[in-house]
């Protein structure tokens, strides 16, 4: 509609001009106001007055009728003042009249407006009865309002401005019933273009509000025109008709009475219309009471409220307005707001009508008390208190009007004149109020009804007084006199209040006042847009009256302004009341940050997912498969390997190839122990029985040949009994010397031979060697064993017990010794013609270990010591024959050099041999068993004096022999005739040595000493220059010597064995062989016997003493090498009678 | 000034029981509306945001008529395409956890995928 209007500094009112304005609405409006009150007033009496017509013509007629002339007279008398007030007026408006026609034109507008407002209001109100039926909502409200309105006068200023501004702002329909009665009061001013234009507006609002209602409302518009055409007809008539009193009040009846047959003929159309229109007249009535309630409470004490509360609505005027254009589309909510307001109105209005109700009441009954017209006079102090009061006023406020502003008072006259013209027609809405109330009167309130006679009268003499308030004394004195006390006391009251309100009126106006200035002050700087939409609006109206409204379109801009203030104060306190409101809630609610919700997590496909959703059943999941990878079975089908160790050698030593330790060679041991204890038991037995069978073959054999052999040696040996050949077919010992034999000593058939290197060489690689051989005299075709030595051997022996070990002597001094015992298979084996002959290399050599000890010249001899018989016989304990076969040997050995040095060792055995060879027992050959030890060594040859210690140092020991009973003693023969004696242990014993009896010493080489194996005592010195003695221990001198012939030697003499006074000698140069027997014949051999050609190297003696005939024999080695057994004749071999008593008997007459 | 005094105690800062953000409820509401509204949907970018602005407005709707009172509703629906791709989609919320709660709801076929989430804030 309108366009927004902006607020400016110009808006904003000026103080003084706010002052001014004020003062001048607040004329206007207490003008207005009383107007208003009076219009109200008038249509309200018009309509009593009607009413009461009508009903004095039809229920009261034939009621007092005193008191309805007395009132008539008093109307008449009213009515006849005012007739001639009206004509005047009549006559002063009749210049006007074309201009009071448009004003007519415009109240009819105004009328019709207002009746549409009515309509409206009846359709609002049609819309809220149902709401409003129970009514209580509303009631409250006003209740509200009220108890608002009975607040301080500062909140209710400002709340009554919120109401206001409220009705103003929301409800047009308010607004324009506010208007209406500004019109009303404005009407006689001039205002009829902005009545059009006002009308216009209201025009505009209700054709967008009630376009739907608009035909009805038009229909009914036409219908109620007529009537009130007709009643503006009337009124007129109604005038001219009271200049004649009582035709006008036939008149009246008359043309009420024409209505009324109007109304029925109307008939049925109207009927239809009248339901609605009974809403409307209701709604009207209401409005009435309310307006009558504005007035009520102007009359009362609240004129000042009333009034302060006009000019704040002129004051809020622009802004609703302004608002209104604005907030058009709320209207219809604002309407509600003006219902309300309304409904507070019109409870005042029938409070105020009880009030007035019951005081008339009061003072109808007084009146009925007094029918003469006490009744009538209280009635008429009633009106005149009333008039008074209005008039008080209305004086006091013209006055203040006038003193404030002479032009306004002037204008307020011509409003008074124009409003005393316009006063006819206004009571032609009354009337057609009255109309159309008339049938709800009719049916309800008889109080009115009766009542409403007289009020008629009373109130249209009120009406034309109170238009005409210069008349007012006068009126007031004519009216009534008599009860000038109560009303002055009334008048004297009401002025009391009059005075306390314009106290209060001024305050509030101050409290305003500062209020707008701090308004002002505040909005300096708010535009002023406003202002210049109003003066646009004002423009395009384009009416005369265009200052008018532009002023007030002034005002209205500037009050945007404080609007806006409320507003911005409003909305600060609502601000306030939520931060608050906020603040109290905040500590109540603690907001916390929740935890991040997750609202999807959806894990991205894998290539699996994705094949199985392809190709896969819906909604299964396959979990795992299973596909017997990890079932294995495994199957191993070749046989564990079997592996031992082994050793082996090239080339096999003693048969042994291979062997090795763990199982097998334990149980190859333990066989072989097993075997060996077999076998050697086997051996043993083998061995003795061998010896046995070979010696029975021997026998055999000698037997055999017996017979001739005897026969070939018999005559070559006279004293032989047989003779025998020993190893004659054997090749090696061919062309070798036979230098020494030797018999064992307990083993009389084992004889040792040595034979020298040869010096043809016959033989590859043996010739060089020296070869010993043992020979079993029983089996002398072939030797037992053959031991083998690289050098030549100078001397040998076998040693104590059995024949076992073979010791010999060499000449670059160095000892040997073969083991017999050991088997043939260690040693390496030669093939010599037809037969295997185990040449035995010696088991241990003192060559390079014991060199330092040893001898440093040719040993000469050797000679085992045989423990002394008193030593074996004082620590005798009885030895088994294996113990002393096997480890019984522990002797002693003495082995004697040229340089006359006795070595003494001692022969060892080892518990068992070492095959592979030992790193401690050097020199012995591996798997020897006995070694020998270096003991000590004696000088054998001492010297005796100075002298012969010179010839000592040349003397050459040559045979070394041990005392046969007692080993300590041994005796040694050299080259000089002389024989040692000497010990071993402790101090020299006598003599020193042996001597022939010639004396001196020569240089005769001793060749042999020999101890008679019968008598220990004496022994047998043969000497290389022929002679022989017979010493015995005991002296230096021989028992016997003897001397052979020139240029003869003796090589050896032997003591026979069996025969104790026999012994023989061996001359090698003449090969004579003599046998001496000293019981025959001291100083001549008994027999004397030349043997062959063959040179006789050597010869030895055997036989046992034990069995003396049996066996005894001499052994001869040739020159050539051949061995000769010449076993002796019986008589060479028994011995005599006490042979050996006769032979000590013959030593002893020797000494 | 009594009546103001009054009126200060009259708001309630709690929900009443009955009208409590319902989890249950609400999510069984979210999964009608879902299945009636993208059941045999196939996923198009054309039809995506209307069809997610209808699925939020319809749940929104229902919540609205649900009568949780004094309830301020946020409604996020989320459609989109699924062809095997991972998704994480999180929220944060800073509220009083005594009244506000949430619900989170999801529809998945061939297609596409649709995430709804509504979020109940008490407004005291």
């Amino acid at each position: 509609m309108y366009s927004e209007k902006k607020m400016s500094k110009e808006d904003t009112w000026r103080t003084e001009d706010l002052l001014k304005h004020m003062r001048g609405h607040r004329y206007d409006d207490a003008f207005g106001n009383k107007q208003d009150h009076l219009d109200m007033d008038d249509n309200r009496k018009a309509r009593r007055g009607e009413s009461g017509d009508r009903r004095q013509k039809t229920s009261h007629k034939e009621r007092d009728g005193t008191e309805g002339k007395s009132k008539h007279k008093d109307l008449d008398k009213g009515r006849h003042r005012n007739d001639t007030q009206g004509r005047t007026t009549h006559r002063d408006t009749e210049k006007d009249r074309d201009r009071d026609r448009t004003r007519e034109k415009t109240r009819y507008r105004d009328l019709d407006r207002e009746q549409d407002g009515s309509h409206e209001r009846a359709k609002h109100k049609d819309l809220e009865r149902d709401r409003e039926q129970d009514g209580t909502r509303e009631r409250r409200r006003h209740k509200d309002l009220e108890r608002d309105r009975d607040r301080d006068d500062g909140t209710r200023e400002r709340r009554r401005h919120k109401d206001l501004e409220r009705d103003r702002d929301r409800d047009d329909g308010t607004w324009e019933k506010i208007r209406h009665k500004d019109l009303e009061r404005d009407r006689d001013r001039d205002d009829g273009t902005r009545e059009k234009i006002r009308h216009r507006d209201l025009g505009r609002d209700r054709d967008q509000h009630l376009r739907k209602d608009s035909r009805r409302e038009k229909a009914a518009e036409r219908d109620r025109r007529e009537p009130e055409r007709r009643q503006e007809w009337e009124g007129i008539e109604k005038r001219d008709y009271d200049k004649g009193h009582e035709r006008a009040e036939k008149e009246h009846r008359k043309t009420e009475r024409r209505r009324t047959e109007r109304d029925r003929e109307y008939g049925e159309g109207r009927e239809r219309e009248r339901d609605r229109e009974k809403d409307q007249e209701r709604w009207k009535e209401k409005d009435g009471y309310k307006d009558q309630g504005w007035g009520h409470s102007i009359k009362q004490v609240k004129e000042n409220d009333q009034s302060k509360d006009k000019v704040q609505g002129m004051w809020l005027e622009p802004p609703n307005e302004h608002r209104r254009h604005k907030d058009g589309q709320h209207s219809r909510q604002k309407e509600d707001k003006e219902y309300k307001e309304q409904r507070r109105k019109e409870k005042e209005e029938r409070e105020r009508r009880r009030r007035e109700r019951e005081r008339r009441e009061a003072g109808e009954s007084r009146r009925r008390d007094k029918p003469s017209g006490d009744g009538e006079e209280v009635h008429r102090e009633d009106v005149r208190r009333d008039r008074e009061r209005r008039k008080d006023d209305r004086h006091r406020e013209g006055r203040r009007g006038e003193d404030w502003d002479p032009e306004k008072a002037l204008g307020k006259l011509t409003a008074g004149s124009q409003r005393r013209s316009a006063q006819g027609d206004s009571e032609k809405p009354g009337f057609g109020r009255r109309h159309l109330a008339e049938p709800e009167t009719k049916i309800g309130d008889a109080e009115v009804s009766w009542v409403s006679p007289e009020k008629q009268g009373e109130e249209e003499g009120a009406e034309e007084y109170e238009e005409d308030f210069e008349d007012y004394e006068e009126d007031f004195e004519e009216a009534d006199e008599s009860d000038e006390a109560g009303g002055s006391d009334e008048g004297g009251a009401g002025g009391g209040d009059g005075e306390q309100m314009s106290l209060q009126q001024r305050k509030e106006v101050e409290a305003i006042r500062r209020a707008m200035e701090a308004e002002n002050r505040r909005l300096g700087s708010v535009q002023s847009a406003p202002q210049m939409g109003e003066c646009e609006e004002a423009g395009r109206d384009g009416t005369p009256d265009g200052a008018v409204s532009c002023s007030k379109t002034t005002q209205q801009g500037k009050f945007i302004d404080f609007v806006a203030a409320k507003h911005r104060e409003m909305s600060k306190k609502m601000a306030s009341k939520q931060k608050k409101r906020s603040a109290e809630l905040l500590r109540l609610v603690d907001l916390d940050f929740s935890v991040t919700l997750s609202l999807l997590d959806l894990p991205p496909l894998t290539e699996y997912d994705m094949y199985i959703k392809s190709f896969g059943s819906t909604d299964t999941k396959q979990a795992y498969a299973q596909c017997r990878e990890d079932d294995v079975d495994r199957d191993v089908q070749t046989e564990e390997v079997e592996t031992c160790d082994r050793w082996t050698q090239h080339p096999a030593d003693r048969g042994l190839v291979c062997g090795g330790p763990g199982l097998t060679s334990e149980a190859s041991d333990k066989q072989t122990g097993g075997e060996s204890l077999a076998s050697q038991r086997l051996a043993a037995f083998l061995l003795s029985a061998s010896q046995v069978m070979t010696v029975l073959l021997e026998e055999d054999r000698l037997e055999r040949f017996s017979l001739c052999k005897p026969s070939l040696q018999r005559d070559a040996l006279p004293f032989s009994d047989g003779s025998l050949q020993l190893g004659s077919g054997m090749p090696f010992l061919h062309g070798r010397e036979v230098s020494l034999m030797v018999f064992s000593q307990t083993q009389r058939q084992t004889v040792l031979s040595v034979h020298r290197p040869s010096a043809r060489p016959s033989a590859v690689y043996l010739d060089s060697k020296t070869i010993l051989c043992i020979w079993n005299i029983w089996e002398p075709s072939c030797p037992q064993k053959i031991l083998v030595y690289e050098s030549e051997v100078s001397c040998c022996c076998f040693g104590p017990g059995k024949a076992s070990l073979v010791f010999a002597g060499t000449a670059v001094g160095s000892l040997v010794l073969w083991d017999l015992r050991e088997q043939s298979s260690l040693h390496c084996s030669i093939r010599i013609g037809e037969q295997d002959w185990t040449l035995r290399y010696p088991t241990f050599s003192t060559d390079a270990v014991l060199a330092a000890s040893g001898h440093l010249s040719p040993v000469v001899a050797l000679e085992p010591i045989t423990p002394s018989t008193a030593e074996t016989q004082r620590n005798s304990f009885p030895q088994l024959p294996w113990q002393e076969e096997s480890s019984g040997m522990s002797f002693q050995l003495g082995s004697l050099d040229e340089k006359g040095v006795l070595n003494l060792w001692v022969a060892v055995e080892l518990p068992r041999g070492d095959e592979a060879g030992s790193h401690i027992n050097l020199g012995l050959r591996p798997g020897g068993k006995v070694k020998l030890l270096h003991s000590s060594a004696v000088a054998a040859v001492r010297r005796s004096s100075p002298l012969e210690a010179l010839a000592l140092d040349s003397i050459q020991s040559l045979l070394l022999k041990f005392h046969p009973s007692d080993s300590n003693h041994f005796y040694v023969g050299t080259d000089m005739n002389l024989v040692y004696h000497g010990t071993r242990h402790g101090s020299r014993s006598p003599p020193m040595f042996y001597r022939s009896r010639k004396g001196g010493l020569s240089p005769v080489r001793v060749t042999s000493l020999d101890f008679s194996p019968f008598d220990e005592s004496i022994f047998l010195v043969a000497c290389d220059d022929g002679s022989m003695r017979l010493h015995s221990v005991s002296s230096e001198a021989p028992i016997m010597e003897w001397t052979c012939g020139a240029g003869g030697s003796t090589l050896s003499a032997r003591w026979s064995l069996t025969r104790p006074a026999l012994f023989c000698t061996l001359d090698p140069a003449a090969s004579i062989i003599c046998m001496w027997d000293l019981l025959q014949k001291e100083s001549e051999p008994v027999a004397m016997e030349k043997v062959h050609p063959d040179r006789i190297t050597s010869m030895a003696v055997f036989g046992d003493p034990s069995k003396q005939n049996s066996f005894s024999g001499i052994l001869l080695a040739t020159h050539s090498g051949q061995l000769e057994i010449h076993y002796l004749s019986r008589n060479w071999t028994a011995p005599g009678h006490c042979e050996l008593e006769r032979l000590q008997k013959l030593a002893g007459d020797v000494y | 000034m009594d009546e103001r005094c009054a009126a200060e105690n009259t708001y309630n800062i709690r929900p009443n029981y009955q009208h409590k953000f319902k989890v249950g409820l609400v999510k069984e509401c979210m999964r009608q509306v879902l299945k009636e509204e993208l059941s045999g949907q196939r996923y198009t970018g054309d039809s995506a945001p209307q069809l997610s602005t209808s699925v939020a407005d319809c749940i929104r709707k229902r919540l609205e008529d649900m009568g949780f009172d004094r309830y301020k509703f946020v409604v996020q629906v989320a459609i989109g395409e699924q062809r095997g791709q991972g998704i994480k989609m999180g929220a944060r919320c800073f509220w009083d956890a005594d009244t506000d709660g949430y619900v989170q709801e999801l529809y998945m076929n061939d297609s596409l995928f649709c995430v709804a989430a509504a979020f109940g804030c008490f407004y005291y």
